[in-house]
Formats: structure tokens, C-alpha cells, sequence
């Protein structure tokens, strides 16, 4: 369909083809999200009605959902919530060691001094090669039998940051190289030395490339900052939780409070994240 | 006249790859000298190894009066390449500006970090090469906004803000759209009729012709011919030189 020179502003102008593929495309994308958005109510109504305490019978089925004690969840839900601030709070402390400790593996991996690319090498594969779990209770029990007691909060963030800044060299290795020949290159031809090249040229540019991945492990570590509940002297959502239902002996009501107060702090960072990568990703055009 | 770059019995081998083999070579102050050849000729390898960016295997490189044998290790040699490095400018075929810094940063950087000059006296000598490669507009701008000539031309401001004895173009002009090579030409031009050393690596005959005080020819890594232009370019005495400029011109 060839569209020839039509005045401009006329109305009734016929559209190109070109216009009527991209309305097309843009209408079948909008029936999909559509769609998306539909289903994931209906999924969350199933969800509600599952624990509804709802109960019928549709002919010779008899329908029962599990009745929950909405006494108990009144009573200990605004109990459980202080434990958000806490969680958060231990998360943030924790990626920020997690990330000095990753920058210096990561540092230390690209090293050619022998001993340092060794003591990199070695804090990875310790921390690596054994469970989360162990680590977190290591801190709490293990180190008061050679004398050495945190407090409850740092033995926290000491584990979770060693453990997650292991982990998170491999980002920082990776921004790190990700950095062209060129640039180290072009810095050292001006005269620059290693370590000026590395904070002012190489840096700079590796954690523009790290910072997205660093928000996914700030999300996972929101999570497994859970964990630290299991030594019980952080009393985060999940200690909270683990406490009221163990005293009431209301474990699912308690646990379902936790998990939904997890599962609305992993979508709002989520969105954050969302909005950060665009943002950094508005930058490179 | 002592010579600002003397290059002494070089050798480089890439493993076992030999990939410059015994060249000597000079430039003289105020002299444009123009490096010609295949790719993988090692003319390339001989710029970088002014600087010291490639570590030659064998012979010396002398700078501005300072010597630096090849094949020593230490805090000594490292102190006398910087010394070499801070007297040499160099151009990236790829231009290599700092992305994360503005145009006036990327030139600033090297005098204010390793020179240690105050800042508004970098400021000062790198806005004044800047209008002498036409970009002073272009001052707070990033370099992903500049085309392909004005990121080459910035990086030549780059280079000569650190005001170097002897300014090294690896290709400056090869990455670029055929129709912005003129540009960095046209500056380059300008610099070398204002008396600046130069030492450039091209495939730019034309440029070689009409700018260079001396060609240099190399093939597989040895230095067969050199000669001033209108020699070289008419009457090259070696057969090698004579087939590689048959097809080029």
C-alpha cells in the first residue's frame, strides 16, 4: 500500500502499512500484559480462598479450605512487622561489607602478587565450599567457646557479608574486566601508575557495571537474612514469626504472616531495581 | 642534535613470535616521521614499545635524553619508564577516552593526578588545546556524544595537555568513517607545522606525502627502507618497498 504525498492534517489520512503492523503489534503486546495481569489476580483470589476457611458443598463434593486463626494474626501480625525494619536493616549492613569484601576479592583475584591472588582465592573457596547455614551459626556458637562474643546483630552481618561477598567477587571481577584493554592503556600512556589507573579510570566504570547485580543480591539477602533467625538474637521478621507460632502454637499463621511481609519487600525492591537498570542503562546512549 | 626518540637494536618476540627484528631508528626534534607497511609489519610493536605498553625483549629506548634498556625488572626501571611515559603522548586508533568523564576531565585527568598540577592551571593548558583541535564547545560534553573525529581529536588534546617531548599516532585516523578522517588530519597537520615531534604510525599515503619530513618502511619486523618522501614515494631503492608502494599508491 503506497501512500503518496496527502495534504497534511486531514483526518481521514489512510495509514501505512508500516503503522497498521506496529498498531497490530502493539495491540496483541497489550492483550498479552492483559492477560498476565488477569491471571495473576485470579491466582492470588485462589491463594486467598485456599486459606479462606470457606467451606461448601457442590453436589456430592464437599469443599473445605483451611481455616486460619484470625484472632492469633490480629494479635501478632503488627508484633511480626517490627521485625521488618530489623530485616532490612541487617540486609543493608550485610551487602555493604559483602561489597568492600567482594571489591577486595576481586581486587586480590586479579592480582600477580602471589600471596595476595592466593588469600582471594582461598576466602572464595572457604566460604564457597561450605553451607550458609554453618557460617551463620558459626558466628553465634562458635566463637563464644574461644572467647570472642558479638553482638547478636554484627555476628549477623559478619556472616552474611563474608558469605555473600564471596559470591559477589565474581561481579566485581567481572565489571572489572569488562573495562577495555584500552582504557588501562590509554591511562597508562598518559603516565598514570597501577594503582591510579585502577581507582580512577577502571573503578569507576567496573561499578557502573556492578551496581544492577549488586540490587539482585541485595533481594536475595533480604531472604536469606532469614537465616540469622536460627541463632535467636536478631529478632527479625523470621525469629518473630518462629517465636509467636511456637508460644501459640499458631506455626502457619505465623510463618504465612512472614512469608506474605518477604514476598511484598521482594516485589517493592524489585520495582526499585526495575527503575535503577533503567536508569543505569539510560546512560550508555 | 640529540635526538628525541633513539629506538637501539630492538627485539620483540610475542612468545616465540619475532616480531621485531634488530631496528634502529631516531627522530629528531621538530621532525614528523611516518611509519608505513603491512598490517602486522610490527610498526604498530615499535610504537608501543616507546612507551613501554609492549616490554621490549632486547636493545634500548631512549626518550628526551633518558635511556631504558629492555629486559630489566625492578622499581628503578618502572621509575625510568614513567619518566619516558610522562615525555611521550600517545593516539589509540580506538581513541580510548574516559567514558564516566567529560571532555575537559578526560583532559585534565593525567596532568592533575600525576603531574599533580593545580587544577585550574590543567584547566587553563587543556582549554588551550582544546581550541586548537576545534572542540571548545564540546568542553562538558561526554565523549559517547562526539562523533568518531571529534573523540580522536579530544584524545589528541588529551595527549598534548601533558605538553610531551614527542607525540606517538598509532593509526589515528583507521577506525574512523572515511569522511572524518580529513579532521584529524587537518590537525595534525597544524601541529606538525608548528614544530611538534611527531612519530606516526599510517596507511594515510597522502598524509605521509604531503606532512612527513621522513618515511620510515617496515616489512616482518625489520626496518628495510627510509628516506624523506619524494625519495621514498618515487624512487624507493629496495624491491620490497617498491612492490609494497605499488600497490598502495
Amino acid at each position: 500500500m503506497a501512500v503518496t504525498s496527502t495534504p497534511p492534517a486531514t483526518s481521514a489520512r489512510p495509514k501505512s502499512q508500516a503503522q497498521l503492523i506496529y498498531e497490530q503489534y502493539q495491540r496483541s503486546q497489550r492483550q498479552f500484559t492483559l492477560g498476565v495481569a488477569a491471571s495473576w489476580g485470579l491466582l492470588l483470589v485462589l491463594l486467598f480462598f485456599l486459606f479462606s476457611g470457606v467451606q461448601f458443598s457442590l453436589g456430592p463434593l464437599a469443599i473445605r479450605t483451611i481455616r486460619l486463626d484470625g484472632e492469633f494474626m490480629r494479635t501478632w501480625l503488627p508484633d511480626i512487622s517490627r521485625g521488618i525494619w530489623q530485616t532490612i536493616q541487617i540486609s543493608a549492613l550485610s551487602i555493604l561489607f559483602a561489597t568492600l569484601m567482594a571489591l577486595l576479592a576481586a581486587l586480590g583475584r586479579l592480582s600477580r602478587v602471589a600471596p595476595i591472588y592466593a588469600l582471594s582465592t582461598f576466602y572464595v573457596s572457604l566460604i564457597r565450599g561450605t553451607p550458609l547455614y554453618l557460617q551463620v551459626i558459626f558466628f553465634f556458637l562458635a566463637l563464644p567457646q574461644l572467647g570472642i562474643i558479638l553482638p547478636g546483630l554484627w555476628a549477623g552481618v559478619l556472616a552474611l557479608g563474608l558469605n555473600y561477598g564471596a559470591y559477589m567477587s565474581e561481579i566485581f571481577r567481572a565489571g572489572i574486566l569488562s573495562v577495555s584493554k584500552g582504557q588501562r592503556e590509554a591511562a597508562i600512556a598518559l603516565g598514570m601508575t597501577p594503582g591510579q589507573t585502577m581507582r580512577r579510570i577502571i573503578l569507576p566504570q567496573a561499578l557502573r557495571f556492578a551496581i544492577p547485580p549488586t540490587g539482585n543480591e541485595f533481594i536475595a539477602m533480604l531472604k536469606d537474612s532469614a537465616l540469622v533467625s536460627a541463632t535467636g538474637f536478631v529478632q527479625e521478621i523470621m525469629w518473630r514469626a518462629v517465636h509467636a507460632g511456637r508460644a501459640n502454637f499458631r506455626n502457619l499463621e505465623a510463618l504465612l504472616i512472614a512469608a506474605a511481609f518477604y514476598w511484598v519487600m521482594t516485589l517493592l525492591f524489585t520495582g526499585v531495581q526495575g527503575q535503577l537498570e533503567r536508569y543505569m542503562a539510560r546512560g550508555d546512549r | 642534535m640529540t635526538p628525541i626518540v633513539r629506538i637501539s637494536n630492538l627485539d620483540k618476540y610475542f612468545g616465540r613470535l619475532h616480531v621485531l627484528k634488530n631496528v634502529s631508528a631516531e627522530v629528531q626534534p621538530q621532525e614528523v616521521v611516518c611509519l608505513i607497511g603491512r598490517s602486522g609489519s610490527g610498526k604498530s610493536t615499535l610504537l608501543r614499545c616507546i612507551n613501554f605498553l609492549e616490554e621490549p625483549s632486547a636493545g634500548t629506548i631512549e626518550v628526551d635524553g633518558l635511556a631504558v634498556p629492555a629486559g630489566v625488572r625492578g622499581k628503578a626501571h618502572n621509575q625510568m619508564v614513567h619518566n619516558i611515559r610522562i615525555r611521550t603522548g600517545m593516539v589509540f586508533q580506538e581513541f580510548n577516552l574516559f567514558p564516566h568523564l567529560s571532555v575537559i576531565e578526560n583532559i585534565v585527568e593525567a596532568p592533575v593526578t600525576v603531574k599533580k598540577l593545580p587544577k585550574e592551571q590543567a584547566i587553563e593548558i587543556g582549554e588551550k588545546f582544546l581550541s586548537k583541535v576545534g572542540l571548545t564547545h564540546k568542553r562538558d560534553e561526554y565523549p559517547n556524544r562526539l562523533s568518531g573525529g571529534q573523540k580522536q581529536r579530544v584524545a589528541i588534546a588529551r595527549a598534548l595537555t601533558m605538553e610531551p617531548k614527542v607525540m606517538l599516532f598509532d593509526e589515528p585516523t583507521s577506525a574512523l568513517d572515511p569522511e572524518l578522517t580529513g579532521e584529524v588530519l587537518d590537525v595534525m597537520k597544524k601541529l606538525a607545522a608548528e614544530g611538534t615531534t611527531m612519530l606516526v604510525v599510517t596507511h594515510e599515503m597522502g598524509f605521509a606525502r604531503e606532512v612527513c619530513s621522513r618515511v620510515l618502511y617496515m616489512e616482518e619486523g625489520e626496518l628495510i627502507e627510509e628516506g624523506p618522501p619524494e625519495t621514498m614515494f618515487t624512487t624507493p631503492v629496495d624491491a620490497r618497498t617498491r612492490q609494497f608502494l605499488d600497490r598502495v599508491l
